[in-house]
């Protein structure tokens, strides 16, 4: 079966549905589908408690765009294309009021204007919130414009392939779930918008089961290279037992970290900004109170202690209700009444899909958001530029695909590339298969949070590597034991792990080469930022043996040089 | 921690193979903590592979994972097992699919009734800033403004109330909680423009006034919505409109004015002041066979013994409203 448009956007998370949107207010005339895994509300967006940030100055009037912009190239520990942050921060405060004017519930001050609050690492007070739910609002408030403006969905379609004949785009191959039906999308444009793929640290991330980089590994089988892999953000505040996410606005609130002896140890790392320094420092000087023993034990293992009752019952209930829900469903505990138990979890990944300002490698394939790496973010993302990224370059991904979309001819999908599709996945139902979906999950799990975790060695990262290469030959072996065509999830499930792993190779080889600390990635071994051999971006592809093959490229500056970083 | 071994009885359909649907048995070693969510991929990863559920980001907010547990339509990543068993303890946890809606297989059903609703009711806000000034600047809303329409914001689309609804049971084409719930919340924000054609819209057949106000929406909204208070308000503000000709209207209208002067309800009279003189002679022969049984109701209503301290409730309620407009 083949499906023919103008523009498909792959992935319907904020990213995905702004890119629609715009798209359609742009050029009514293109057609547009949205073509993803999950019901639009279900995406991962929706899980973005904190905020956006923008330069408002509704809250410290002297707050400007240049900060903005300073914050975040500081933040990326100076790994970020500065021509893009420009870009992110000066449409920030656009963007935010245009999600307003859409209808979005944004908290408000007193006066009547957008609300904001402090967040990690920034020197103004810039996060724009609906309270605790602003992904969630945010998420809603775009697919509602969508439906409004009549935009088409394929819902619970799985990207199987990326196509493109010397360069340029022809389309994608995907498979609709409930068939298990193999149906190629041709496309002028193609816009991934697939989320990120820290679920490679499986129960040590606060990701969704599904944030499983779809989008980056069908680029990086299609020749298209991935960035800065090896930047994945620990968030300093995942729940003891899942993982589960605590925002970072508890903090912004004033929640206090604590340890074993009731000590607020942040003033020992950050005497400054305590606990809102930037994520990648809170979460080391976590890790290293737990190994240097002055963390909580329990059965679900140690943990410190985030304190918000002195906030005062009211307070919680009001700016962080779905925090203290949260709390009560997967500890058992309120936070009016006790700490909340702790510890580092895999929350975003910095790098993806190598894009400049939104535009990949070949022509007319773009990508937006966590899946992409344009780079705003370097080394280590500031809390609320997430929400910020997905919303600015969705919209300009939006915007230029409904411009450029008139002037490209339609190129078809070849029709061997569904029946590739088909040949792999009959090949998973094969007798001679014979390993488990379960186990080599588990173990890419395992490896990833011990071996290319927060704190990295030259040593553990050999065998991160060896490692995930032998799960990714064992992958070979994988057995579908589910042969039937309705919403089959085994095989979707199998799918997932397929681009896993070899996104996870990507982000442990890089890991392994970058011989210096920066942002996210701490090397032990290499405790030191070294801006003479490193001050450069990693591009990793895959060759045909499946092997990585890694490059570099220079880092665009602009206005702000390099500095020591410290807070 | 505390551990027991809890049976799980499932329910499975997968049309390929199954004639019918039937349920499956399992047991497993649980740990207090655990949820209905981690139990399912338990036995999927262990014991049975093709038991096919929706999940994704397993804290609540996606909405993916509903699905009815001992009869009742929650998230499955936020229902405790501990907190499902029944009986000595030993009764198996009952996991079936959402109702009013098709299994497409096992506990995965198909939503898209329930987008087709939203698409056709205006689900969304037609913000009165023009197409060219967008962005440009914040509408200026004071801080208690949203606090009507704060809960309905919660809103995941999860379906449980889609699924609890005893009215969708009975007419599929019913409009259902959701797509109230988002009527509501649109025409309460104050930057909306389509107030009167979304109005319009939901209170058409199979609409806003089909509501029984059997309250199952709002008592098992995952996220706490007072469902029903929303439906209650899209009414009020019918009247406020003045759209008070569809026999939905009339009928509140026919038990408002009932009650005024009488007490109570004068039944014989309801289908005419409802559904108008041909709709009404249509009932003629239901009217019969009522009468043959001995059913029929009174023609004459006498006023219930103190009727004045009724009548009074309504000069309160209208003075009361009197003196809100005035103070606006």
């Amino acid at each position: 079966m083949e499906h023919k448009f103008d523009i498909i956007i792959v992935g319907a998370g904020g990213g995905g549905l702004f890119a629609a949107l715009e798209a359609v207010r742009t050029n009514p005339q293109v057609s547009i589908a949205v073509v993803s895994k999950l019901y639009p509300t279900r995406s991962h967006t929706s899980a973005a408690q904190g905020g956006v940030n923008a330069a408002l100055a509704n809250k410290d009037r002297d707050d400007t765009v240049e900060l903005h912009v300073f914050d975040t190239v500081k933040g990326s520990d100076y790994l970020a294309d500065q021509d893009a942050v420009d870009y992110l921060c000066s449409q920030a405060p656009e963007v935010v009021r245009e999600l307003e004017n859409l209808g979005a519930p944004f908290s408000r001050f007193p006066d009547g204007t957008i609300a904001q609050r402090p967040f990690g690492g920034t020197v103004k007070d810039r996060c724009c919130y609906c309270a605790d739910k602003t992904g969630h609002t945010l998420l809603h408030t775009l697919f509602e414009q969508c439906l409004r403006r009549g935009v088409k969905f394929f819902n619970e379609y799985f990207l199987l392939s990326l196509e493109h004949a010397d360069g340029e785009c022809q389309g994608i191959v995907a498979m609709n779930m409930r068939t298990s039906a193999i149906e190629a999308f041709s496309a002028k444009i193609v816009i991934l918008a697939t989320g990120g793929h820290a679920k490679m640290y499986w129960n040590r991330s606060s990701n969704a089961a599904g944030n499983t980089g779809d989008g980056q590994a069908a680029a990086l089988r299609a020749g298209i290279p991935l960035k800065d892999m090896e930047f994945i953000q620990f968030h300093p505040t995942g729940l003891r037992k899942s993982g589960l996410l605590v925002t970072e606005g508890a903090r912004g609130e004033g929640g206090y970290l604590l340890n074993r002896h009731g000590e607020r140890f942040m003033a020992r790392y950050a005497p400054q900004k305590m606990e809102l320094g930037p994520r990648d420092l809170v979460a080391r000087s976590m890790e290293t109170e737990i190994l240097e023993g002055n963390a909580l034990t329990s059965d679900a293992g140690s943990y410190l202690e985030l304190d918000l009752r002195h906030l005062g019952a009211e307070a919680i209930k009001k700016k962080l209700p779905q925090i203290r829900e949260l709390s009560m469903h997967f500890e058992g505990i309120d936070p009016i009444e006790e700490p909340i138990p702790v510890r580092p979890t895999a929350h975003y990944s910095m790098g993806g899909i190598d894009a400049n300002m939104a535009r990949t490698a070949v022509s007319g394939i773009y990508a937006v958001g966590e899946c992409a790496c344009v780079s705003v973010h370097g080394a280590n993302r500031l809390g609320g530029n997430s929400l910020l990224d997905i919303l600015v370059f969705g919209k300009r991904a939006g915007q230029e695909a409904a411009l450029e979309a008139p002037r490209r001819p339609l190129r078809r999908v070849a029709p061997s590339a569904l029946w590739k599709a088909a040949d792999e996945l009959k090949s998973y139902t094969s007798h001679e298969r014979y390993e488990r979906y379960g186990i080599i999950r588990e173990e890419m799990g395992k490896t990833m949070a011990d071996k290319v975790g927060i704190y990295r060695t030259e040593e553990r990262l050999r065998q991160g590597v060896e490692e995930i290469r032998a799960l990714r030959e064992r992958f070979r072996h994988i057995r579908l034991f589910d042969t039937g065509t309705v919403y089959n999830t085994n095989l979707v499930q199998i799918l997932e792990l397929k681009n896993m792993l070899d996104l996870a190779l990507c982000v442990a080889e890089t890991a392994l080469v970058r011989q210096e600390s920066r942002g996210s990635h701490y090397r032990e071994d290499f405790p030191r930022r070294d801006d003479e051999a490193w001050h450069r971006h990693s591009l990793c592809t895959l060759e045909k043996g499946g092997d990585v093959r890694l490059a570099h490229k220079p880092v665009t500056m602009g206005k702000y040089s390099l500095e020591t970083r410290s807070y | 921690m505390e551990r027991k071994e809890v049976a799980f009885r499932i329910y499975r359909y997968n049309p390929q193979v199954d004639r019918q649907p039937f349920y499956d048995n399992f047991k497993i070693a649980v740990e207090r903590g655990i949820t209905i969510l981690r139990a399912l991929n338990y036995i999927k990863e262990h014991l049975e592979p093709r038991l096919t559920f929706r999940a994704f980001c397993q804290a609540g907010i996606c909405g993916s994972c509903a699905v009815r547990i001992n009869g009742v339509s929650k998230l499955a990543c936020t229902t405790q097992v501990w907190d499902e068993l029944t009986g000595s303890g030993d009764d198996p946890i009952l996991v079936e699919p959402l109702n009013n809606l098709p299994v497409i297989r096992d506990l995965v059903v198909d939503i898209d009734p329930v987008m087709e609703k939203l698409k056709q009711n205006y689900s969304w806000v037609r913000p009165a800033i023009a197409e060219g000034e967008m962005g440009q600047k914040e509408h200026c809303v004071s801080d208690g403004e949203f606090e009507a329409i704060n809960a309905a914001t919660d809103c995941i689309l999860c379906g449980s109330c889609y699924s609890e609804c005893s009215m969708t049971e009975v007419n599929p084409r019913y409009i259902s909680p959701p797509v109230l719930l988002k009527a509501f919340r649109m025409n309460n924000d104050t930057r909306d423009t389509l107030g009167c054609e979304r109005l319009g819209q939901v209170s058409g057949d199979n609409g806003l006034w089909d509501c029984a106000h059997c309250y199952k929406c709002a008592e098992h909204c995952v996220k706490h919505i007072p469902i029903v208070d929303g439906i209650h308000r899209l009414r009020e503000e019918m009247f406020e409109r003045h759209m008070t000709r569809s026999e939905g209207a009339r009928h509140a209208q026919a038990f408002f004015d009932d009650i005024r002067s009488t007490g109570r309800l004068r039944e014989a009279t309801l289908p005419l002041r409802t559904l108008g003189v041909v709709k009404t002679l249509r009932m003629v022969p239901l009217a019969a066979k009522m009468g043959m049984k001995g059913r029929t109701p009174p023609f004459v209503v006498k006023p219930v013994p103190g009727i004045d301290r009724v009548r009074g409730i309504y000069r309160r309620l209208e003075a009361n409203r009197a003196a809100k407009q005035g103070g606006e």
